[in-house]
């Protein structure tokens, strides 16, 4: 396992800077790059639009890791077996499967290793 | 020495109690955090432009066949008696299965915060502090049967239809693969609702709370869950003994797939092994 937790640390020391900017995150526009912001079963999930492709997402000013998935859809950490057709969808589903917990600091970021995975320094 | 894999229901007192203390005492070394975090580590979606191999791929049943070597070697390092275990949710259906009970894998979550209140593994015991998880509690959640918007366990019959694939995977070789063995045992459905949840995918959603995320190697019924799914794709192997595994050759420059899947011979981190070496466990363990 040596090998892999290399590899895992790696990836966790580059958690995104967004965590702690996160709490000023400039104020959304509804209008551009699929940026939202509402008040789902009592969180504040928010969509931040990037430069580049899909929003970033918050719930309560925590950061949630997006993913596509091949069938158009998104997937986060917190549910990885529902396709949400939006960035939207996929916050509030990240809700309804939070319960009433925060995000944790890893919720950010995952996947990391597949990254480097078969060709790379795994192999 | 081939050992032999037992189901859930065929374990005596002593090798529940056995397996139990097992993976408490991995958890209490350290080693236990550890397998949880490879696996969130390694969860990429289909829709993301970089290799994949635990999920949403090929490599995702000699990915997870590896995985419960590792796991079971460690614990086996611990007391050589113990395998791991296959959990037939086709038979063993429902939250009062013997499964579920307080000297095994304990019970469901209490309602709001989801959190296993009995067993080994209830926080109260003080032998099981979620380390590694997507939500902030240290506590292990689950919602057993979702009571709330109940669904049912995969069927016999469903798991008939999946063994009757005559190849393991197609192109593009990911949760839209429309047809083999890989991507209807791995559970993507095209449907609505709970039907897009099938086969493995419907198991996690059963179970609920960590079981649903990245973190899902947080509860301990994750291997109980895989040792059935490799049973499953062991005895599909032996009924298709010339369908192998796919893609035999990685996709070349061009295709969408290229570089983001393992082909036969190319190696799966985090351990460098290859598909084609963990397409027989015979010289290891076998089901019973």
């Amino acid at each position: 396992m040596t090998a892999s937790r290399r590899v895992i640390m790696r990836s966790l020391l580059t958690l995104p800077a967004t965590f702690t900017a996160a709490c000023t995150a400039a104020p959304h526009d509804s209008a551009s790059g699929g940026a939202f912001a509402e008040v789902y079963r009592g969180r504040w999930i928010q969509g931040i639009a990037q430069a580049q492709g899909p929003p970033r997402l918050f719930i309560d000013h925590r950061p949630l890791h997006l993913m596509r998935c091949a069938d158009g859809g998104y997937v986060t950490p917190l549910d990885h077996y529902q396709s949400s057709p939006t960035p939207l969808e996929a916050a509030r589903t990240a809700v309804d499967a939070l319960g009433t917990a925060q995000l944790s600091r890893w919720a950010a970021v995952h996947g990391g290793g597949g990254e480097r995975g078969a060709h790379g320094v795994h192999a | 020495m081939v050992y032999t894999r037992k189901d859930v229901g065929d374990l005596s007192k002593a090798e529940r109690r056995r397996f139990i203390n097992a993976v408490l005492e991995l958890k209490r070394s350290g080693e236990y955090d550890e397998f949880v975090r490879v696996h969130i580590d390694y969860y990429v979606a289909d829709g993301e432009d970089r290799l994949r191999l635990a999920h949403m791929a090929p490599s995702f049943l000699p990915w997870h066949r590896k995985f419960l070597l590792e796991f079971e070697r460690a614990l086996r390092a611990i007391d050589s008696s113990v395998t791991v275990p296959y959990w037939d949710w086709t038979r063993d259906r429902t939250a009062d299965s013997t499964l579920w009970r307080d000297d095994f894998m304990g019970g469901t979550g209490r309602r709001g915060d989801r959190r296993v209140m009995s067993g080994p593994f209830a926080h109260a015991e003080g032998r099981w502090r979620v380390r590694y998880a997507m939500t902030d509690g240290d506590f292990l959640t689950r919602n057993l049967g979702r009571p709330d918007d109940p669904l049912s366990l995969p069927t016999r019959r469903q798991v008939d239809r999946v063994m009757r694939q005559t190849v393991y995977d197609v192109a593009p070789w990911n949760s839209t693969s429309r047809s083999g063995f890989r991507n209807r045992l791995e559970g993507w459905g095209a449907g609505e609702g709970d039907d897009r949840f099938l086969i493995h995918n419907r198991v996690h959603r059963w179970v609920g709370g960590h079981m649903l995320g990245g973190a899902s190697v947080n509860d301990p019924v994750f291997w109980l869950n895989h040792s059935y799914v490799d049973l499953l794709w062991s005895r599909w192997q032996r009924h298709h003994p010339r369908a192998g595994y796919l893609p035999s050759t990685p996709p070349p420059p061009g295709d969408p797939q290229h570089e983001r899947v393992a082909a036969r011979e190319q190696p799966m981190g985090p351990w460098g092994v290859t598909p084609a070496q963990m397409l027989s466990h015979a010289r290891i363990y076998r089901y019973r």
